[in-house]
């Protein structure tokens, strides 16, 4: 990733570690899980609904590409974290298991078989990065994560696969990747070079899970100057083993991206240019298509700063297909500069959200359309307030207005019920009328040097229109607790207490799929030891809430346990 | 800028995986102060189970024994890790002799100053069993335990090291433990002796 790309995520990263307890994920882009601001329902780590309460729009973050997603994964129409390809920066040693609580151990003595209640599942990753040898390193990573997966492993799924479809036991987990790679790193260059196998399950526009088997994937990457360059070759093998289908998928991907480099930051216009590209050949039996092979995304940022308080993004691309814009605009008013307050409007118009994903899929003799014709517009306005009212009290509000047309769909047919499933036909469609939310958001800080911070943050959402249904009805009103405490700058506590209301799922079910709202706890305990650049660290998720499916055919979300240490060289 | 970035970071908290988890490495100031590790001793220890609550009736008392490590982590705090096994005997009448059990802790312990030598501990523990079975019936009672079965916890300990020689140091202890097995939580108090030796 180029650097300036990584200083603003640095910068976040840093900012965002102020707003929120800083949980550990169980496995790196399953944060979601920990999340508070929104509404944040996971079927499994391969699939989540992620969409935070004052985005605006209908749509969740993980449907939208923007160019910082260009080194992240495209499973089917949504862009994901996991199952991360990225090394670790820093030269390391890992590892990482847990395990879903509530397996019986001696309560089985006691235990009708009848009564017994369903497996508990692990997950696992090791992993590691050398120190540079004269500008060399390696590194090796295998990760999986078997949690959401028991229920439709054994209901459903195995029979999809000819035998074991994992690296580790036989929990038919929804991921399972190993890779490993050199790489070289000087003051003008940072390349990579990993390959590996995975397994994956990827879930679709039909409600399908689709076993998807990489073998190999060999993944490139090279940040020089101010361009960042990435090559990725798949071959990913697909297979429904009861119904005798197989196929296969040559697939080369990549980008690259020339960014605004120090000099171009400090001019009033800042331009950024670049190209994400995918090719594929497809070979059998493959579940989905991408119209023509082959898709090129050219794409163009730029920021005008026409004064220190005033600022304009623009992001546009375009092509033969399909054209996106994202923009906004925001200032700080002078006025009332004391009182750090900021407005600024947003704007995310084009004819899709994702323009490189794929554009059909195929499902029992139909063949579902992932385009709709038309576009979407969403516009919002927000105001932000923040201000300090002491040394160790803090205390803002951000609320915001938003409209969008267009809102991309799904226009049901037919539903089909199979096993535990429920399977759709239809189309990707559009709401072609007016939908117009308001939000609302409110937070409270204490915080004490670094030993110590605390936030309450509430939110409430009211969306109207003369379409009622979504994809996702979001959770209307959400409220959190979380805190950070550094003893002694060796012990961490960080945990999150968290209320969200009840959010709907209402186009993969004949009935809506309501996900009740429900208090969560989750909770990180670490010990550091500067001097050794060790940590050991236990974390409790999803600790207090029912544990219920969040997503149509997805699985449980269940209390959790997972320990990881690290050390650093 | 900051406003900005604070904006930016609650919708693109995801990002998050970015943060390097082991910077505060870099920290002087953490690392002058880091006395861990500055002494370190290992000790064997041995005693007796007692299942708690409902588990009384489904295994019986059983010895143990373990080997553990502890290091110091602040002035008056111990980091201590554990390993321990157990063989654990039915109560019912279950098709196999007995359950291996595998234990390993992960907790500090706090030298309370004002009575001394009280330690009181606490931690995360992890219990890994195997049913001591030649045939697999998984559709029998006990039948999960003949796969390996796994299950997190916490526990709590007071320790009474009352005799020091030189390096050498022995005493009781005590413990509690809860193990989040389902349908019901696992609880079991073990009591027994130790002796330890300082390495530096």
């Amino acid at each position: 990733m180029n650097s300036f790309i990584r200083k603003m995520i640095s910068a976040l990263a840093v900012s965002a570690s102020f707003a929120f307890a800083s949980i550990d994920a169980e496995m790196e882009g399953m944060e979601v899980v920990s999340r508070d601001d929104g509404t944040f329902l996971i079927g499994s780590p391969t699939f989540y609904f992620d969409r935070a309460l004052g985005a605006g729009g209908i749509h969740s973050e993980s449907e939208l590409w923007t160019p910082r997603k260009l080194r992240y994964r495209q499973l089917f129409n949504r862009l994901s974290v996991l199952p991360s390809w990225d090394p670790i920066e820093t030269p390391s040693v890992w590892m990482k298991t847990g395990n879903e609580v509530g397996d019986l151990i001696y309560q089985d003595f006691l235990t009708d078989v009848e009564d017994r209640p369903i497996n508990r599942t692990p997950i696992l990753e090791v992993g590691a990065r050398t120190p540079l040898f004269h500008g060399l390193w390696a590194t090796f990573r295998l990760f999986q994560d078997d949690h959401y997966c028991f229920r439709s492993a054994y209901a459903y799924r195995q029979y999809q696969t000819d035998g074991q479809f994992s690296f580790f036991g036989e929990n038919w987990p929804m991921f399972s990747s190993a890779y490993g790679g050199l790489g070289y790193t000087n003051d003008f260059i940072n390349a990579s070079v990993l390959a590996g196998m995975e397994y994956m399950w990827i879930f679709t526009e039909s409600s399908r899970w689709i076993p998807v088997q990489y073998k190999p994937r060999i993944e490139a990457r090279a940040d020089f100057g101010n361009f960042s360059t990435t090559l990725v070759y798949e071959n990913a093998e697909y297979q429904n083993h009861s119904k005798k289908e197989n196929g296969e998928r040559k697939e080369v991907n990549g980008s690259v991206i020339y960014s605004c480099g120090e000099n171009c930051k400090r001019s009033m216009l800042q331009l950024s240019a670049g190209l994400a590209f995918r090719f594929v050949n497809d070979d059998g039996v493959v579940y989905t298509a991408l119209e023509n092979d082959r898709v090129l995304w050219p794409f163009l940022e730029m920021r005008v700063r026409p004064m220190d308080k005033l600022k304009f993004d623009v992001m546009f691309g375009v092509n033969d297909r399909d054209w996106l814009v994202q923009d906004s605009v925001e200032y700080q008013v002078p006025a009332f500069d004391k009182m750090n307050i900021t407005v600024g409007a947003k704007n995310i118009s084009g004819t899709r959200l994702n323009p490189i994903a794929d554009t059909h899929e195929f499902f029992d003799g139909d063949t579902i359309s992932l385009t709709a014709s038309g576009r979407m517009n969403l516009l919002q306005g927000y105001v932000r307030f923040e201000d300090s009212l002491t040394n160790f009290l803090g205390f803002g509000l951000r609320g915001s207005f938003w409209a969008e047309h267009g809102a991309e769909t799904f226009k049901t047919e037919k539903f089909v019920k199979d096993e535990i499933y429920t399977f759709r036909h239809g189309d990707v469609d559009r709401i072609n009328s007016w939908i117009k939310g308001v939000t609302g958001e409110f937070w409270l800080k204490l915080w004490y040097g670094e030993m110590f911070n605390f936030t309450a943050l509430t939110g409430f959402e009211r969306i109207d229109g003369d379409e009622k249904r979504f994809e996702v009805n979001p959770a209307e009103f959400f409220v959190a607790f979380s805190a950070d405490w550094l003893i002694k700058k060796m012990f961490r506590i960080s945990h999150s207490l968290r209320y969200r209301s009840d959010a709907e799922w209402n186009l993969r079910s004949k009935d809506p799929f309501i996900v009740k709202g429900d208090w969560f706890w989750d909770a990180t305990f670490e010990q550091r030891f500067p001097k050794y650049g060790i940590t050991l660290a236990g974390s409790i998720i999803q600790a207090l809430g029912k544990e219920v499916i969040e997503t149509p055919n997805g699985d449980y979300s269940r209390i959790r346990f997972f320990c990881t240490a690290k050390k650093a060289f | 800028m900051k406003k900005l970035i604070t904006i930016l970071a609650i919708s693109l908290v995801s990002l998050l995986h970015a943060e390097d988890p082991l910077a505060f490495r870099n920290d002087s100031a953490a690392v002058a102060n880091d006395i861990s590790f500055s002494h370190l001793s290992v000790f064997l220890e041995g005693g007796e189970i007692y299942p708690m609550g409902d588990l009384m009736d489904a295994v019986e008392n059983a010895l143990y024994g373990g080997v553990g490590v502890r290091y110091t982590y602040w002035e008056n705090v111990d980091g201590v890790v554990m390993f321990q096994y157990a063989y654990f005997k039915p109560m019912t009448d279950i098709y196999y002799d007995g359950v291996h059990q595998f234990m390993g802790r992960v907790g500090a312990d706090w030298k309370w100053q004002l009575i001394h030598p009280v330690i009181l501990g606490a931690g995360f523990t992890c219990s890994w069993t195997r049913a001591d079975a030649e045939q697999i019936y998984y559709t029998k009672r006990g039948g999960t335990l003949t796969d390996n079965e796994t299950e997190f916890g916490w526990y709590a300990r007071i320790s009474l090291p009352v005799f020091k020689y030189k390096e050498y140091s022995a005493g009781f202890h005590v413990m509690w433990e809860q193990l989040w097995t389902l349908p019901e939580r696992s609880n079991m108090l073990s009591a027994g002796v130790s002796i330890e030796r300082s390495i530096w």
